[in-house]
């Protein structure tokens, strides 16, 4: 689909990973959080260091050096590639290959923050950002590494259980498959919604409204193998 | 086969997996601690988890709802990670590296270390002995003021000061040192993404500022302290730079010009590169500003102790990077030579 966000990776067993790569926004936030964690730590760092004068300062900047350039580093690599801020916002970064991302992956991807941050704001990382299909920023590139979204637990409900009937006519799968998804996740729509996605069925089931929902439950059902 | 006989035959292995994955898959340090009994042995996830990707291609193949490939998918992707991620950096491995494999990579990339080092040297030697004929030179390239707090760092009137600062104590200098001069390595090595020409300006302006600020302590006879200051802590500053530099340049030319590559690989190959030497350049700043703030510093010490010192360490620095790693390291394979 030209409008979809998911980046598919193909894995040495030939099945494709279907990630949900993270566009600028969700970033932008999570970097803002992971931002205000960092001035927090510094701050509070710098009341209690500025007590022991000129030691105080040295040590003061080793901390900000650290915090400047292995915050990100420390917490995608110790923290399964979440930040607090990544993890406010739902998002992991992974190695391209979908496995968990490691340290020379991580360093190298927010070294090169440096030139995503040109001229200005992010920018050039934006820029990248947007015109790449896998939404990565230069760092992102070079290092081999994706940003996605953590997809929340579905919880498989099976579709209702109704007498099952076959359809009138023969199905290709993926309206078969259209089906079935409409059966599992109607119950969770309400009912106006249930009822107007069925509408669409109309001329398959010769039904309107509840009728048409009714009808395309059982032909799910059908669909599943359940027999009487 | 329909879906709900597809689902019936295999949920209890999806089960199976998925209880595996939640006790032992997901930490590797709560893996070491438990010991549960009713889980599938470890030996058995590899082909449990071919078996999984092979029922996931089934079901995406025949149409399966998104419920179930959902869940397939996702157990996918987490036994994916397991088996897949990168194994934690071992301390013999990591200190192999900083002897042998870092020297090894650096002289893989002698080119552009050579490049590196011209760029930085030698408008250096130029503006030096430029301002050696023409000791007024050096108040074109910086303000007055500037140059007054350069020649009160290196005021020999004052013995006890120390070297080369104007206050703050050798921690805060310390601190001062790390920040700053790694900050700066890291980005000489990062803006060379922009196709090399971030290094380049940073190589050329770091050579004609270190140049003219020796050329100018030099003309005004404040030489003996400023060298007296720098000998020691520049093998390994001014030697990461150059490497920090030609790592730039490296990802520069790989960016330009792919060769064979695709443009994204040779981006990845550079970038691996690139991050290795960043490493390496990283261990040579942190001991060179552990001498620059400790070492360098002592006024008192005499020119020819500081100086012997230089010369060893200018050595060990040279010695290191033109033979380390010559033998295997560990972790590597005996080669395929019989």
């Amino acid at each position: 689909m030209l409008l979809d966000t998911h980046h598919d990776v193909v894995t040495p067993e030939g099945v494709a990973l279907h990630l949900p790569v993270a566009g600028p926004v969700p970033r932008a936030l999570a970097w803002a959080i992971d931002f205000a964690i960092r001035v927090a730590v510094l701050l509070a760092l710098s009341m209690v260091l500025g007590l022991l004068g000129g030691a105080g300062a040295g040590v003061m900047m080793v901390v900000a050096f650290l915090l400047y350039w292995f915050y990100p580093v420390a917490c995608e690599v110790l923290l399964d590639g979440r930040s607090p801020g990544k993890r406010a916002l739902g998002l992991r970064v992974i190695a391209a290959d979908g496995a968990p991302i490691g340290w020379r992956a991580s360093f190298t991807r927010n070294l090169l923050r440096v030139v995503d941050m040109l001229p200005f704001g992010y920018a050039f990382g934006l820029v990248a950002c947007l015109a790449d299909p896998a939404a990565r920023r230069l760092g992102d590139m070079v290092a081999g590494t994706l940003v996605v979204h953590l997809l929340p637990e579905t919880s498989s409900d099976a579709a209702p259980v109704v007498v099952p009937h076959p359809p009138r006519v023969p199905l290709q799968p993926a309206e078969q498959a259209a089906i079935v998804d409409f059966a599992e996740r109607a119950p969770a729509l309400t009912v106006a919604r249930r009822d107007e996605l069925a509408d669409l069925a109309a001329p398959l089931v010769q039904a309107r409204g509840s009728r048409a929902a009714e009808a395309l439950y059982a032909i799910a059902a059908w669909l599943l193998g359940r027999r009487l | 086969m329909k879906q709900d006989a597809f689902v019936a035959r295999h949920r209890a292995e999806w089960d199976a997996f998925e209880r595996w994955l939640d006790t032992r898959g997901d930490s590797a340090r709560r893996a070491r601690t438990t010991r549960d009994a009713g889980a599938i042995p470890d030996s058995e996830i590899p082909a449990r988890y071919r078996r999984l990707t092979q029922q996931l291609a089934l079901a995406a193949r025949r149409g399966y709802s998104t419920q179930v490939t959902a869940r397939l998918q996702a157990l996918m992707q987490r036994g994916h990670a397991v088996l897949y991620r990168t194994p934690a950096p071992r301390w013999r491995r990591v200190a192999a590296f900083f002897l042998g494999g870092f020297p090894r990579l650096v002289r893989e990339e002698w080119r552009c270390m050579l490049a590196a080092a011209i760029m930085l040297y030698v408008p250096g030697i130029l503006v030096f002995a430029a301002i050696q004929i023409d000791p007024d030179l050096s108040s074109a390239i910086f303000p007055p003021e500037m140059l007054a707090q350069f020649e009160s760092m290196y005021d020999p009137a004052d013995a006890a000061r120390k070297l080369g600062r104007d206050s703050g104590t050798d921690i805060a200098m310390f601190g001062f040192y790390i920040f700053n001069n790694i900050s700066i390595a890291f980005k000489t090595f990062a803006s060379g993404a922009l196709a090399a020409i971030g290094s380049i300006f940073v190589l050329l302006q770091n050579g004609l500022i270190i140049g003219g600020v020796a050329g100018h302590l030099q003309a005004v006879g404040r030489g003996d302290p400023f060298w007296r200051f720098v000998c020691g802590h520049s093998a390994f500053e001014l030697t990461a730079i150059v490497i920090a530099g030609g790592a730039g340049l490296q990802i520069g030319l790989r960016m330009l010009a792919p060769g064979q590559q695709r443009r994204i690989d040779a981006l990845i190959e550079a970038g691996r590169r690139g991050a290795l030497l960043s490493a390496g350049v990283f261990a040579m700043l942190v001991i060179a500003a552990f001498l620059e703030a400790f070492w360098s510093s002592i006024g008192w010490m005499p020119a020819a102790v500081k100086y012997s010192v230089a010369a060893m360490l200018w050595s060990l620095v040279g010695l290191w990077l033109w033979r380390g790693g010559r033998g295997l390291l560990p972790g590597e394979l005996e080669g395929p030579q019989a």
